[in-house]
């Protein structure tokens, strides 16, 4: 959306705007307290362990870190009732081939169940958090009520069939519940399980150069100073320095990638004049070498400047905290004198799982304040929620380009295009999961992954958990992940990222 | 009592979005009495969980890798239908096992599952079906009426 209307120089209504940074806000607190929860957790909370637990001391533990009201003795025996009937109906199928038991579990039996308790709460708030989707974007994850120039759904304080005063306090209930779970619940879990594993915030830190496009306009899009979360770039670990982001810097490179460009495989292109044109060279099944000196991914190498960068929660919460966003500033503050750390600490495996935290809590305090200016656009009687210029074809140029950028829950995520005709000639993405998980370049230099995996110890090459926890904490896209047994049966975990 | 019937999938990956071909063509085809949902879980794993939560009897289609020939059905009854697909034998298995795992931690209703699995042919980028599924289409379906009749639902054809 934003590449087109970027090409035809279109602006959308305020009302579009706080709608769409409600969607994308939303979908971060969602996101990412599920990522944490059913997702990232497996890699840090030992399930089975979690029977050995004394209920007691679990809650105990519980309401030693926070007020949340499900913390009772009983509360936790009936989670550990219910876990050892599954598990010893042999129902553990799900989980059989995760890493039970491994050395490199470090939390006690009681940190365990109260984890395996608040896995199950989760699930609960996601289903409140998920009718504010529903509302503004109709589905989830794929919002369907944007269009070019602004947004679908009606606003008419008058009208059953549109966003009224009515929808609008319901929402702000819905947001302020799923407020409190992230404060009560995430966010003292976060830091719990964090302590027992500080050595991860030597582990993992992976290039050290971080780009966020920012998001959330604060008022017209274009104006790129004027985001909630900023747009910039931090090179080598330096915090004293967000440097500006051009977009003509952006290119890829395609020299392990299993694409042909036109003019050889030592080049990169600028997305607008990017190609696709795939040419798979790689092994036929069964797979059982990859050479890795030819090409080898699907990924192209994204580059910035001719440098890899990582993209995220991380980057975004890094570029926050270094451009003095105040409130990103003392959550950072306040999470790394808790763990008694300095900002160091966050170039790690651990800095982005706690950094997906800290985005959390300062998004959905963000969310109400988002819906209070909708609802006073609406008093005033703006109503507008479409853009109409731009609408008719004819009106367009003969030639345009543009590009859009925005920042999902997974990090910067770039479209160009170019029209010619009144057809899009040229269309290319680059996105988040490209970036983080590149392949190498010309030059040979590493993307983040793989850069963030060098130094990992792992205890038992047969159960890399240690592998897993790095790489799960850039969230990697799970829709696209393949696991496949091989001959002996033994599982092996291929991360396959579109 | 609350019949479910669940078809997962990806409508871009050819064969693989079986499932969901099959939940809108038994919309198209027959009316359903208010007893029974049809839930079209497209790629979705833990977010279908609002859905099945006062199910008592499920169906679940999906793409499943028996190792026969394309287009070989399989139905498989109950508590089996978890470990199987923990055992990594369907494509999806990793949002429907984190799924049964939360109905079972919850304790939900849900008594009675029946996976009918068919085997693809391809999961090439596409939305069509493949030749030997297509064939296979009506013998799902009237594998699922079947079922639903054994659980003394009837469902009448449209028109």
């Amino acid at each position: 959306m934003r590449a087109v209307e970027n090409a035809l120089n279109i602006t959308i209504p305020d009302n579009a705007r706080l709608i769409r940074n409600l969607i994308t806000g939303i979908q971060y607190v969602q996101d990412h307290v599920i990522h944490f929860y059913h997702l990232h957790a497996l890699d840090w909370v030992d399930i089975v362990s979690a029977l050995k637990a004394d209920p007691k001391k679990t809650s105990s533990l519980a309401q030693s870190i926070s007020d949340w009201p499900k913390s009772s003795t009983e509360y936790f025996k009936g989670v550990q009732n219910k876990l050892k009937a599954f598990v010893e109906r042999g129902q553990l199928g799900p989980f059989a081939n995760a890493y039970w038991g491994h050395p490199a579990y470090k939390l006690p039996p009681e940190a365990n169940l109260m984890a395996v308790a608040h896995y199950l709460e989760a699930l609960d708030w996601q289903r409140d958090v998920i009718k504010m989707q529903a509302l503004l974007g109709a589905k989830n994850p794929h919002a369907q009520t944007y269009i070019v120039g602004g947004m679908s759904i009606p606003i008419d304080p008058n009208s059953q069939n549109a966003l009224n005063a009515g929808s609008i306090a319901f929402m702000t209930g819905l947001a302020e519940k799923a407020l409190e779970f992230v404060k009560k619940v995430y966010i003292p879990d976060l830091l719990a399980v964090a302590s027992f594993y500080k050595e991860w915030a030597g582990y993992g830190g992976g290039v050290g150069n971080f780009l966020a496009y920012g998001e959330f306009p604060n008022d017209n899009v274009s104006n790129t100073e004027n985001l909630w979360l900023p747009r910039g770039i931090i090179l080598n670990k330096d915090l004293s320095k967000v440097h500006k982001v051009d977009h003509e810097k952006i290119t890829e490179y395609v020299t392990h990638s299993w694409y042909e460009y036109s003019d050889g495989n030592k080049t990169s292109k600028h997305p607008w004049d990017g190609e696709t044109n795939y040419r798979y060279t790689g092994p036929q099944p069964p797979y059982e070498y990859l050479d890795t000196d030819g090409k080898y991914s699907w990924l192209k190498a994204p580059r910035y400047d001719d440098k890899p960068m990582e993209v995220g929660p991380l980057a975004r919460m890094l570029v926050a905290y270094a451009s003095g966003h105040k409130r990103v500033k003392e959550v950072i503050d306040s999470v790394l004198q808790k763990l008694g750390v300095g900002p160091s600490a966050l170039f790690s495996t651990l800095g982005r799982v706690a950094a997906r935290g800290v985005e959390t809590l300062v998004t959905a305090e963000q969310i109400p304040v988002w819906l209070g200016q909708l609802a006073e656009n609406m008093k005033k009687g703006d109503l507008r929620i479409h853009s109409r210029e731009g609408w008719d074809p004819s009106e367009w140029p003969k030639e345009a380009r543009g590009y859009g950028f925005h920042e999902a829950p997974r990090g910067a995520l770039g479209h160009w295009l170019s029209i010619e005709g009144r057809r899009i000639k040229n269309y290319q993405c680059v996105v988040p999961s490209t970036w983080n998980g590149s392949p190498r370049d010309a030059k040979d230099q590493r993307g983040p992954y793989e850069a963030a995996l060098i130094g990992t110890p792992v205890a038992d090459p047969e159960q890399p958990v240690e592998i897993l926890r790095t790489v799960h904490s850039f969230d990697p896209c799970m829709a696209c992940a393949v696991h496949v047994l091989d001959p002996e049966g033994r599982e092996v975990t291929r991360i396959k990222v579109i | 009592m609350r019949a479910g019937i669940l078809g997962v999938g990806n409508l871009l990956t050819g064969d693989d979005g079986v499932g969901v071909h099959v939940i809108k063509e038994l919309k198209e085809r027959y009316r359903f009495p208010d007893s029974v949902r049809l839930i079209d879980g497209g790629t979705m794993g833990l977010d279908l969980l609002p859905f099945l939560e006062d199910i008592e009897r499920l169906i679940i289609i999906d793409a499943v890798d028996l190792k026969k020939p394309p287009g070989t059905i399989k139905l498989i009854d109950g508590d089996s239908i978890p470990a199987i697909l923990g055992s990594k034998i369907s494509v999806h298995q990793i949002g429907l096992s984190d799924l049964f795992f939360a109905i079972r931690m919850k304790g939900l209703p849900l008594k009675e599952i029946c996976l009918i699995g068919i085997q693809p042919g391809s999961l090439e980028t596409g939305t069509e079906l493949s030749e030997e599924i297509k064939m296979q289409f009506d013998t799902l379906i009237s594998h699922i009426i079947d079922r639903l009749r054994g659980w003394g639902i009837e469902i009448t054809r449209r028109r």
